[in-house]
């Protein structure tokens, strides 16, 4: 039998050790949680025979869907470090060291008449020759932007349109980068628009999403969700679908930003839907795709678990809407019984947070290594090209430069 | 998620959420308020803690003194050390166990600053997993991080000194006051390194975890004045002892009092002549006293307090 005071100095040494293996465990992850970097997830866009996607490493890389072969634009620079002692506070806690050296790209390129355009964590817009990848211009052309930017180009009327996190939405000429117009929303643009005629829809972190005319950006309305909105809106059948982060999935009259319908979602709505025979496939962060009658915003079915949350935007090939979780599954819902068909999905081994894009039946798929919160390298991305019709991976190919 | 996250962090993000949303959207106030709810909450711990290092300090000369007796028998002075503790009532882990017990608090309300502030788009989709389904959580997201001049995602120079300079108050307030120089210079490179360690932290971490130790700091200054008064960082004229926590001092003033006056149901009495003796060569206290000093002798004196298990003389 034991003692009460050999019971007492159990517990007493128990409390110690478990204590002490919370703090340990605690000030190791202290300065290095994961996910706090900006590493990037840009999508991939496919022109002239050839995907151009921004690498972890803040380039731009143009892959010949052909033969795989690749060509790297140079690095985007970041600006000076602020702070004193060099050191640039970030929240991954560790300042300097922790930090990745690549520029972070968020947004998918944009191609237009031989250009490529871009936005990048460092606050700069650029516009690359598509066959060479010589840089043609910069915005600002001195200095940066306040704050980075993270969402999408779009080109539409010779001009570019972008949002950065400063709140302000760019047009600037697709020839020069010379500034045309700008609106100023009242909190962070990380949003990518979307343009239908002369309208251009963008939502920002002020909860509002703002229907701007293309053409010289006067307002024409906006809409005020009870979230910031960070997603890309879907324009379709003159309605609106975006997603917000009060949980909901709205849709709105495009021509005068009427509600039609919400609904809401286990979390939030991050990546853009798609449409297709009327039907609304949304992916949201609680890991589960969202069927929805697209004129009514009824559930078809129940909704389908992926198993792991979902930010990047799907692709529809051949009838079937493929979607990527996070962890890096691929699904492969099919529209004509909403069901996961083949019921197998495949595992790419790496994180999938960018949106997907497909052409002639293949899926492009931008996969990030995992990395820790502390590495001092981006993690290593890949391209991978996914075969829909046989259900399978034809190639993997390597983003990174070294 | 593993146990961790479940059970500790996930919860103190989504209170700093709510927080800021009952505080006016001002994340800065929900830091300032959580750090004072969680400072409240394991007050008893900070108390239990402060508590024993200052006795842990009222019993250095006695320390001192065994050094100085036993230095160089290492067993025996371990014994006596023991001795010593268990009779004064003081143990070094009653430093440490309170000290351990907060430190996962102060880990995670660490860890939920840095990912609530969620600057990066990572940031902020890791952040997503961590939610409660609490009406008022989601739409709060992403939080904002001005406050007052300060951008809490980034580092501060003022902040920095503020927290350097708290904390050397704090520092200079529990500097044990010694004639020893070696513990003077101890205590002096202490009462520097810390300080000096944490401002500069802060200048490369976001200043909103500078906020947090800051707060911090000042809510330990505040108790400590309450438990200790000013301490070494009164003048040395004005620094008295401080009556405020009683329990400590009525067993430290039990211990000074029976210096003087032995109790009659001492375990050993002790003449007045060899008392005075010690310290002086030949000490012929040690055959009847143990050997102790004075102050150590009257603590083995005290019956019940840890004494009771020596055989009394009759």
């Amino acid at each position: 039998m034991w003692s009460r005071r050999n019971k007492v100095l159990l517990i007493k040494v128990l409390l110690l050790a478990v204590m002490l293996l919370a703090v340990v465990g605690g000030l190791s992850g202290l300065g290095c949680i994961k996910g706090l970097q900006p590493v990037g997830w840009s999508g991939g866009v496919v022109a002239d025979g050839s995907l151009f996607v921004g690498s972890a490493e803040g380039r731009l890389v143009v892959v010949n869907i052909a033969d795989g072969s690749r060509q790297w634009s140079e690095a985007l620079t970041k600006p000076a470090a602020a702070g004193i002692f060099g050191c640039e506070a970030s929240t991954a806690g560790g300042g300097c060291a922790a930090a990745p050296a690549g520029v972070a790209i968020y947004g998918t390129p944009a191609v237009s008449d031989g250009l490529v355009y871009l936005g990048g964590y460092n606050g700069k817009i650029c516009a690359f020759n598509s066959s060479s990848l010589a840089v043609r211009w910069v915005y600002p052309r001195e200095g940066y932007l306040d704050e980075p930017v993270v969402g999408g180009p779009v080109v539409a009327q010779g001009k570019v349109y972008i949002g950065a996190s400063d709140g302000k939405f760019y047009a600037l000429n697709a020839e020069t980068g010379d500034r045309e117009w700008e609106f100023k929303a009242g909190d962070k643009i990380w949003s990518t628009p979307a343009i239908d005629g002369d309208t251009i829809y963008i939502g920002s972190f002020d909860n509002k999403l703002y229907a701007l005319s293309a053409t010289d950006g006067s307002k024409k309305w906006e809409f005020e969700t009870e979230g910031a909105i960070a997603a890309t809106p879907l324009v379709y059948n003159n309605t609106i679908y975006i997603g917000s982060f009060d949980r909901h999935l709205y849709a709105m009259d495009a021509t005068n930003g009427s509600l039609k319908w919400k609904f809401m979602g286990g979390n939030w709505f991050w990546a853009k839907p798609v449409v297709y025979n009327n039907t609304i496939y949304a992916g949201n962060l609680d890991g589960k795709v969202y069927i929805l009658n697209a004129e009514t915003g009824d559930e078809i079915v129940d909704a389908i678990d992926l198993g792991s949350p979902i930010s990047s935007s799907p692709v529809i090939v051949d009838g079937s809407v493929i979607f990527a979780s996070q962890k890096g599954l691929i699904y492969s819902i099919d529209t004509d019984g909403n069901e996961i068909r083949p019921p197998n999905p495949i595992d790419v081994e790496k994180n999938v947070y960018g949106p997907l894009s497909a052409r002639e039946g293949i899926v492009y798929i931008h996969a990030l290594q995992s990395v820790s919160g502390c590495a001092t390298s981006p993690p290593k991305g890949e391209l991978i090209r996914l075969n829909a019709q046989k259900w399978e991976v034809e190639e993997s190919i390597p983003l990174s430069s070294e | 998620m593993n146990p961790w996250e479940l059970i500790i962090l996930q919860p103190v993000i989504n209170v700093l959420i709510v927080l800021t949303d009952y505080l006016f959207d001002i994340f800065g106030l929900a830091i300032i308020a959580l750090t004072i709810i969680v400072r409240f909450v394991t007050l008893p711990l900070t108390l239990k803690q402060l508590r024993a290092t200052k006795g842990m300090q009222e019993l250095q000369p006695k320390l001192a003194e065994l050094q100085q007796k036993y230095g160089k028998d290492r067993q025996k002075m371990a014994q006596e050390q023991m001795r010593l503790y268990k009779e004064s009532g003081m143990s070094p882990a009653g430093c440490l166990l309170p000290m351990l017990v907060q430190m996962p608090i102060w880990i995670a309300l660490f860890q939920a600053i840095l990912l609530a502030l969620a600057v990066a788009p990572e940031a902020l989709l890791n952040l997503s997993r961590y939610l409660y389904s609490w009406p008022q959580v989601y739409p709060m997201l992403p939080l904002g991080n001005e406050f007052l001049w300060l951008n809490l995602a980034e580092g501060n120079f003022i902040l920095a000194i503020l927290v350097g300079g708290t904390m050397w108050v704090q520092q200079k307030m529990v500097t044990p006051v010694t004639a020893d120089p070696r513990q003077q210079a101890q205590s002096r490179m202490m009462l520097w390194m810390m300080p000096l360690m944490f401002g500069f932290l802060c200048l490369t971490f976001p200043s909103g975890l500078a906020l947090y130790w800051m707060v911090s700091n000042v809510i330990t200054i505040v108790i400590q004045y309450y438990m200790t008064g000013w301490g070494a960082l009164a003048p040395s004229a004005a620094r008295k002892p401080v009556g405020r926590d009683k329990k400590y001092m009525t067993r430290i003033t039990q211990v000074e009092e029976t210096i003087s006056e032995p109790p009659v149901e001492a375990d050993i009495v002790v003449p007045s002549s060899e008392a005075g003796d010690y310290g002086r060569s030949g000490d012929k206290s040690q055959e009847r006293g143990g050997g102790y000093p004075p102050s150590l002798r009257a603590i083995r004196r005290q019956s019940g307090r840890g004494g009771s298990h020596h055989p009394k003389r009759r």
